[in-house]
């Protein structure tokens, strides 16, 4: 009861009108950071830092994390209206996202993700402000070994992805595996297959990555049949999110589903939404009775992602407020503004300034209400886009793209590597490689093999990691993933056979 | 049809090139000295893995290869307009590479208005049209370029032109 009646009369703080209005303001600058591809969450909190100098710490941190709820559900925008992911967290957004869109359903694909950032954020706020402390001891016990279980069984979910073609798929995630490895490795820093570029001594960066093999790859694609006439994609009206309540139950499952997974990844430090959407959305195909819809513009795939991804922030602020271990970069630069207010994040935090922590508890929930009434009042605005034709948008988006790779990091190297990606996306087209295998190896290969590193450096041999139950249990669920696929491979091509 | 009939062997004799490539170039690395496994470790499993996936994807693919074949002629013929995707393609390459010397303003101004006309179905290349895009050009370079430098404080390519 303390939390709820504590939770209650920060809420009544927050909902003070300077404080409504500049969080307004912080989700309104999120969206737009998080809907162009190269501005991140990250950027617009550090943006927004010195901004926060001149108010009360509650108030800073509670316009910090509109900033932070913003960026991160900003991203869907461009996912389904340019299959452009704004951030890398809508990265499988844009799988069912982009096809519903191309289909005439933009807006039912918009409130769809919009209403669904909603429930998931709200789920994990929920769980954050009940059960902060307890999962926070929780996410402690997490050594290096179960770290790289957890990875290891991300990984065997390409197995799960490639059914149907289980070689070929295989084969297209070991390509982001070997890109993955470019750079300086994890531990020595030896660097690997940069081939005395410099610039490759950093990797490629995940973004340019995406943004290659999924923006430039699709003009590519498109300039094959562009030529046929002035194409420009059709926009059904719909009536509220595009959804009926039948629906919602539907989906209901699924999305809860999705925001556990969501938060859980989140607790873990290092692990990110990128990889939490990708893993929900993996999920819901698997678990869906018609996963052969998925890919092709379902909107349960759009749940999945938009509720793990969104779930994936307030699990992410766990380990921050509790412990104070930012888990990404988003959540490093919150703890700058932490130290900025003179606050120190940890267990203290909770016994010394209370008034704030649940501050932000309800500025979460608040700030996760004014961007789904902010994003639903702009879906028009939006979808407006996809008036333009194809080839004066194409070419319009690939300049977005080449400006938000560079503005990652300031190198044109960067926008050069979106074309190599882009080439890359284009090939697996054509050969008909799936790009979902590529996205998921290439975003934890480097994960997976730092956490292996780092296990081994403290634990000696691998034997050891069996003594850690959490690495067994992901460790075994991954054999069985692998198993179970095998076995499906085999059956389903002997019936081919037989057919 | 060349993809459909040809492809997954292309693709089976790329990827075993790859990992050959993996292995050998792991092989150049230094074994580390403080553990067990070093960093040629994950490029070695990485590269010994596709080698035998992409064995097994050109085995089945040339034992298939009549049965395959037959569904790759049955097939409608490709009609894609690979001219504008190779003109995209080369514009691309040429755009990103003269970025950064001759700055983001003129180098976009160039690539954008190419870029459009090239993508643009053939009824749509009159002169009426080449001034709309042109003036789309001119506007959607501006706007980025001042948005990016004074709204959100990035500093484009200036190359020989600044502002």
């Amino acid at each position: 009861m303390d939390a709820l009646s504590q939770l209650g009369a920060a809420a009544l703080r927050v909902c003070e009108p300077t404080s409504l209005l500049l969080m307004i303001a912080g989700v309104a600058v999120g969206i737009i950071f998080g809907s162009i591809p190269g501005l991140s969450a990250s950027m617009a909190v550090a943006l927004f830092l010195p901004l926060t100098f001149s108010m009360s710490s509650s108030l800073g941190m509670n316009v910090l994390v509109a900033v932070y709820i913003g960026g991160i559900s900003g991203g869907l925008i461009s996912a389904i209206l340019l299959n452009m992911p704004g951030t890398a967290s809508s990265i499988a957004t844009t799988f069912d996202g982009y096809p519903m869109a191309q289909k005439g359903e933009a807006m039912r694909a918009l409130g769809v993700g919009i209403v669904f950032s909603f429930l998931g954020s709200i789920f994990s706020f929920i769980i954050l402000t009940f059960f902060a402390p307890w999962l926070a001891d929780v996410a402690l016990k997490f050594s290096f070994p179960d770290n790289f279980g957890i990875c290891f069984f991300a990984l065997t979910m390409v197995a799960i992805l490639s059914a149907g073609n289980m070689v070929k798929g295989l084969l297209a995630g070991m390509l982001g595996l070997v890109f993955a490895l470019v750079g300086l490795a994890p531990i020595d820093g030896t660097a690997r297959f940069t081939f005395g570029i410099p610039e490759m001594r950093g990797g490629f960066n995940t973004l340019t990555t995406l943004i290659g093999i999924f923006a430039v790859a699709d003009i590519l694609v498109s300039a094959e049949t562009i030529g046929g006439g002035v194409k420009t994609i059709p926009v059904k009206k719909v009536k509220g999110f595009g959804f009926s309540i039948a629906e919602l139950f539907k989906w209901t499952p699924g999305a809860i589903r999705a925001a556990l997974i969501g938060t859980g990844i989140g607790i873990l430090p290092g692990i990110g939404g990128s990889t939490s959407g990708m893993l929900a959305y993996v999920t819901a195909k698997n678990m869906s009775k018609h996963p052969e819809t998925f890919g092709q513009g379902d909107p349960e795939g759009i749940v999945a992602t938009e509720c793990a991804n969104n779930a994936t922030i307030g699990g992410a602020l766990i380990p921050l407020l509790v412990l104070g271990i930012p888990g990404d970069g988003v959540t490093a630069m919150m703890l700058g503004g932490f130290l900025i207010h003179g606050l120190s994040a940890g267990p203290l935090l909770f016994v010394k300034n209370a008034d704030v922590v649940y501050g932000i508890f309800a500025a979460c929930m608040i700030c996760a209400l004014i961007m789904l009434i902010v994003e639903w009042t702009c879906i028009k605005a939006f979808v407006q886009v996809l008036k333009v034709p194809k080839h004066i948008l194409l070419p319009l988006i690939l300049v977005l793209c080449a400006v938000g790779a560079y503005a990652t990091n300031n190198r044109i190297f960067d926008v050069q590597s979106i074309v190599v990606f882009g080439v890359i996306g284009y090939l697996y087209h054509k050969f008909r490689l799936p790009t979902t295998p590529f996205v998921l190896c290439f975003l934890i290969g480097r994960m997976t093999e730092e956490y292996l590193r780092r296990g081994l450096q403290r634990f000696k041999t691998f034997g050891a990691f069996f003594q850690r139950p959490i690495f067994c249990v992901f460790f075994g669920i991954a054999v069985a993933v692998i198993l179970w696929s095998v076995y499906k491979e085999f059956k389903a091509s002997r019936a081919e056979k037989k057919a | 049809m060349f993809f459909r009939k040809y492809g997954d062997i292309i693709v089976g004799l790329f990827y075993t090139a790859l990992g050959g490539l993996t292995i050998y170039l792991a092989k150049q690395l230094p074994k580390s000295r403080v553990m067990k496994i070093g960093p040629d470790f994950m490029p070695m499993v990485i590269g010994t893995l596709i080698v035998v996936l992409a064995l097994m994807l050109l085995f089945s693919a040339l034992k298939n290869f009549k049965a395959n074949a037959a569904k790759a002629e049955a097939m409608p013929a490709d009609t894609s307009d690979y001219k504008r995707v190779l003109a995209s393609l080369v514009l691309v390459v040429i755009y990103v590479n003269i970025l950064a010397p001759v700055g983001f303003i003129l180098s976009t101004l160039g690539y954008l208005f190419l870029q459009i006309v090239v993508l643009a179905p053939d009824d749509r290349r009159s002169a009426k049209n080449i001034l709309l895009y042109a003036v789309i050009d001119v506007l959607f370079v501006f706007i980025v370029f001042f948005l990016f430098r004074y709204g959100f404080k990035i500093v484009l390519p200036a190359g020989m032109f600044t502002l």
